[in-house]
């Protein structure tokens, strides 16, 4: 036995073609899996905590009702280890020397901000300050605009109910302001210890208490599992990921990296089941010589699991080798994107799915096909035996697709990415069928000869079966590698669209409808034009079919819309990012009925012809539902719930305009003019939130360029691992013909054009399969609109064309140049 | 009956003549000579037969001879063209057109057909119709009932009976066989012999024959003796006295 465990050593083994094809697809499996893993554990986090600012937290929790929490609440979260934070929001009436005005109040604790920090400015035309906590109790900080509103000067004392506080600082930004437009009234911060002092909570006031926790995720979520039972419908629980803005760009990424991901696992698998079916093929003869020689099935079944299992623990250590530097690599370029210093954190959990990955690979890939060296028999060693080439083939590749695909749908959680690769498999199995059915009709009838073209045909016919498995996984690779690039296309291009280079970053609300004109030339003039305007009214939904709306809706759907004032407009022409659903849009001179938005309808389980009454002020307007519309909330331009038709129900209703502009950093100064020259109208500035997001996805952007460039890598070994299974017959094929009188050059070009024809079919199937995928996946996943992509579809059977043709005079290499006599000796 | 063969001077072209041929390989230490001062000479139609043990180099000088590798020293010439001045796709064009070979391990591609094989230098030498060419030549080997069987499903005397139908498919001039019957048993190989010969005849083709086989040489009209890479013919008389 020490000589047969001798042919067993695994130094040996390294020195076989298809063991190394094993052990590098293994290794590359490995370590794109945990480096993908790895990486979007940290994606995540760091996009969550750079997304976090805009709560000021990484969590909120809303109560709407009026009322505290229980403090036990908070001490539970305390007692956990989380911070905690507490605000209280209402609006108010202040006062200071110049007058009185309506002001919306934000008082928060010493701990606010637990993420993100405040911008404050000492006096207007100072510069501004970040700073990471809100004014201490006696003092207030006040929005720019108030000063002139109350000719206050900073030092002077503000009149919040019972109290005088002093103005110490100018408020310019809360990381928290989102851009809500409710927030209109000019705001105001103070300490929320200073609140009762003042007296303006009464009972039935509205008042929105708000806490704010932060900590480790994982936390996090017990302490919600603890906390949901006590949640009443009041109470609103968010994090960053429901929020409107960030939650689709976030999703996508995600999902883009974990498609990535399983897109590696399938290409590893391809490349570990070629070579390993090779490598079977191949030591057939060693496992014959070792029945003669009385090992027994037995002992030979033991042997090769023996050496798969030390296959498993060099591919995986060898793929953490590879994974971890890379994965820190990845991080600095991240916390360079970011030009700040991003932790790095080694997740165990995200090496799981590595060492899934390797597991199936090995027993459902490459197991099978070893484990039947068991039935060589001694008989081998004598006679090669008929058929055995084929036998099994299709019983390992049902338990190998079922494996993988499991595995996939394990790591990606998402049944739509399996369903819609197995539709591109599918369709690319059918055509190879189709294609194998002709190639055996056309080609049947062509004969070689001198020509390089009738070679190749002829070439192409006689190895139909290794050419069409060939072509098969080719076609495979390719299309996973073109379904990556396309969806990562796809995917910048719709964050491209959402954000232009110019996107509006500035909000004007609050314009008097004489103030219009002068506020667009003001404008004009500085080259700055304004986008469309809206007008605004402010209107509550109180009855719903004559019934009022909170009987109407049940009791345990929260609805934010129903407690806030909404935001009612009238437009004659839809806004291009909007889409009606059900009903029509406004006609020419129509003046009846209302547009309303698609999530809200469905949240109050609205339909067409429902009729529904706004508050406006002391009256009442109903209308029925006409129409109902999506809204893209992160377009960045003004929304609307509710659309009413030019001259409907709105008119003679108190309204107030809003618009949205670009403004670049560089012109911000126009702001403090503009203030000056209309001290009444709010401008909510969003530059900030828009450069934020679009630092994310210029992240994960990066972070996809990474990952598809180690994907490629996987896809180039998969076609390694398929073009070295024929090499030893083909260069023998090649030898002969050379011995026969064929000449190199004939050889050289039959060899290539065989080689291009191969690719440039497998290159068509793959990315039509890529097409299909593609389309299945944008629908399900994406929410992305199809279209066929020119720019991958003629290039990629081209390119494969071309590497294969290469790879086919690479191949040859061994077989020009050497006397014939040295290369039969060789093969002998 | 070889007499007239010393006769130079109204002899015709020969098919094949080596002058002095020498060849060595390097080895990793030093160099190794497998052929030592070659000459002879064979004439169109004659059918020669090499004997020497194993290891002697005659693999080497088939190989030699039918321009599959060229040598140290010395030319040889094969049908009028001086191979060693020849370029690699010039010998080549000369092997699809004027050489057949029947190698001692038969040599036939596992995913090609019986018909295929026989076809594959037809095609190469840019024959018009090959198929009916190569059915005809496996009709002749007794093979006509397994045309489109793989060589794997072949028996060995079957094999070679395909490698010999390939061998005259282009109608070679001459025809090099390394030990044809070497790897098959004595009735089997005796057919194959029988087969290769009666070919030989009717083709009129020149037969280079490598061979153990004490009966098939004693059929061939010349034999040559090589020991250590050293070549000798026993003149015709010496072999009738033993
Ligand atoms: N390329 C080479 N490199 C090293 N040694 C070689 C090479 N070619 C031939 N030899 C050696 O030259 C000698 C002659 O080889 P050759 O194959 O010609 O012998 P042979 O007479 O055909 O033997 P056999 O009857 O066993 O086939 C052998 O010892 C062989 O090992
Ligand atoms: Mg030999």
């Amino acid at each position: 036995m020490a000589a047969a465990r001798k042919l067993m050593s695994v130094r040996r083994d390294w020195r076989e073609r298809d063991v190394r094809v094993v052990l590098v697809a293994l290794i590359i499996a490995v370590a794109t899996v945990a480096t993908i893993a790895l990486f979007a554990a940290q994606l995540q986090r760091t996009l969550v905590s750079s997304a976090s600012s805009f709560l000021a937290a990484d969590r909120q929790l809303e109560a709407e009702n009026g009322r505290e929490i229980p403090p036990d609440w908070l001490t539970e979260a305390q007692s956990r280890g989380l911070e905690t934070g507490r605000m209280v929001e209402f609006s108010t009436m202040v006062f200071g020397a110049g007058g009185f005005q309506l002001v919306s109040v934000k008082a928060v604790s010493d701990e606010y901000p637990l993420r993100g920090q405040i911008e404050t400015q000492a006096a207007p035309e100072q510069p501004r300050e970040l700073v990471r906590s809100g004014p201490p109790p006696g003092e207030v900080w006040i929005n720019p605009r108030l000063l002139r509103l109350l000719e206050l000067e900073i030092g002077d004392s503000l009149e919040v109910g019972n109290r005088n506080l002093k103005v110490s600082s100018l408020l310019v930004r809360e990381p928290d302001g989102g851009f809500r437009l409710s927030a209109l009234a000019p705001r105001v911060m103070m300490h929320v210890d200073d609140v009762t002092s003042t007296g303006v909570i009464q009972e039935g006031s509205r008042v929105e208490y708000v806490y704010l926790f932060a900590g480790d995720d994982t936390v996090i979520e017990d302490y919600y599992q603890w906390l949901e039972p006590r949640l009443e419908p009041s109470h609103e629980w968010e994090g960053v990921r429901d929020g409107e803005t960030f939650s689709r760009s976030l999703e996508r990424a995600e999902r883009f990296l974990l498609l990535g991901g399983s897109l590696a696992v399938l290409l590893a698998a391809v490349a570990v089941a070629v070579a390993s079916r090779q490598y079977a093929l191949a030591q057939r003869d060693t496992v014959a010589l070792l029945k003669t020689l009385g090992v027994r099935s037995r002992g030979i079944g033991r042997l090769y699991l023996r050496r798969l299992v030390l296959w498993g623990v060099t591919g995986v250590v060898g793929g953490l080798m590879v994974a971890l530097p890379l994965f820190w690599l990845l991080t600095r370029l991240l916390s360079e994107v970011l030009e700040r210093p991003v932790e790095f954190h080694l997740s165990p959990q995200a090496l799981i799915p590595a060492l899934l990955t390797a597991l199936v690979s090995l027993f459902a890939f490459a197991y099978p096909p070893i484990r039947r060296l068991r039935d060589v028999p001694a008989m081998r060693v004598l006679r090669s035996q008929p058929g055995e080439a084929g036998r099994g083939a299709l019983t390992d590749a049902a338990i190998a697709i079922l494996a993988v695909f499991g595995l996939v749908w394990l790591y990606a959680g998402e049944i739509s990415l399996v369903v819609s690769l197995l539709a591109g498999l599918a369709l690319l199995l059918g055509a190879l069928g189709l294609l194998g059915w002709l190639l055996v009709a056309l080609l049947r009838k062509v004969r070689g000869g001198g020509n390089a073209w009738r070679l190749a045909l002829v070439g192409l016919y006689r190895h139909r079966r290794a050419s069409l498995s060939q072509m098969a996984v080719f076609a495979m690779t390719l299309m996973l590698a073109a379904t990556l690039v396309l969806v990562r296309t796809s995917l910048l291009n719709d964050w491209q669209a959402q954000l232009p280079e110019n996107a509006p970053n500035h909000f004007l609300i609050n314009i008097a409808p004489d103030a219009v004109e002068e506020v667009g030339a003001f404008w004009q003039e500085r080259g700055q034009p304004l986008n469309q305007l809206y007008p605004m009214v402010r209107g509550r939904l109180t009855e719903l079919n004559g019934e009022p709306v909170k009987e109407a809706v049940s009791k345990d759907e929260r609805i934010g819309a129903l407690n806030r004032e909404l935001n009612l407009t009238w437009m004659s022409a839809l806004p291009e990012d909007n889409e009606i659903v059900q009903g029509q849009w406004f006609g020419q001179g129509d003046v009846d009925g209302v547009s309303v938005e698609a999530e809200l309808a469905e949240k109050l389980g609205l339909a067409l012809g429902d009729r529904l009454t706004f508050t406006i002020g002391s009256e009442k307007v109903t209308e029925p539902v006409t129409s109902i519309r999506t809204v893209q909330w992160d377009s960045m331009k003004p929304n609307f719930y509710m659309a009413f038709p030019p001259d409907g129900g709105l008119t003679d209703m108190p309204a107030t305009w809003i618009t949205s502009f670009y403004l670049p950093s560089d012109e911000k100064t126009a702001l403090n003019a503009f203030s000056r020259s209309f001290p009444t109208i709010s401008v909510l500035e969003i530059d900030h939130i828009i450069d934020r997001i679009q630092q994310i996805v210029r992240q994960v952007t990066q972070a996809i360029e990474a990952i598809l460039a180690l994907i490629l890598a996987a896809a180039l070994v998969v076609m390694a691992a398929v073009v070295s299974a024929t090499l030893h017959d083909r260069q023998r094929e090649g030898a002969l013909l050379r011995t026969l009188g064929g000449r190199q050059s004939l050889l050289v070009r039959s060899t290539m054009l065989e080689f291009a024809l191969l690719g440039g079919f497998a290159g068509v199937l793959g990315v039509a399969a890529a097409e299909v995928a593609v389309w299945a996946l944008q629908f399900r996943m994406f929410e992305g609109s199809f279209s066929w992509h020119w720019q991958v579809v003629l290039p990629v059977p081209l390119i494969s064309a071309l590497v294969l043709a290469f790879f086919g005079r690479w191949q040859l290499r061994p077989v020009l140049n050497v006397s014939p006599m040295l290369l039969l000796r060789r093969l002998e | 009956m070889n007499q007239m063969t010393n006769v130079k001077a109204d002899r015709p072209a020969p098919m094949l003549r080596v002058d002095n041929l020498t060849h060595r390989v390097r080895l990793e230490t030093d160099t190794l000579t497998i052929l030592q001062g070659v000459s002879l000479e064979i004439n169109r139609g004659e059918s020669v037969a090499i004997v020497g043990r194993s290891g002697s180099g005659k693999t080497t000088l088939l190989g030699l001879l039918a321009g599959l590798d060229t040598p140290s020293d010395g030319t040889v010439e094969l049908d009028g063209a001086m191979i060693s001045q020849l370029s690699e796709d010039e010998r080549a064009k000369l092997r699809a057109h004027r050489v057949g070979f029947v190698f001692q391990s038969f040599q036939l591609l596992p995913a090609l057909s019986a018909l295929e094989n026989v076809m594959l230098p037809l095609e190469l030498a840019g024959s018009e119709a090959p198929e009916d060419r190569a059915r005809e030549l496996l009709e002749r080997v007794g093979l006509g009932e397994r045309l489109n069987h793989s060589p794997r499903q072949l028996s060995g005397g079957e094999q070679q009976r395909v490698a010999i139908a390939r061998a005259f498919a282009s109608d070679p001039a001459i025809l090099f066989a390394d030990e044809p019957t070497g790897n098959l048993d004595n009735r089997t190989g005796q057919s194959v012999s029988d087969l290769l010969m009666e070919l030989n005849r009717e083709q009129g083709t020149t037969l280079v024959m490598v061979t153990h086989d004490e009966h098939l040489a004693a059929r061939c009209s010349r034999q040559f003796h090589i020991e250590a890479g050293v070549l000798t013919e026993p003149s015709a008389v010496e072999e009738l006295t033993h």
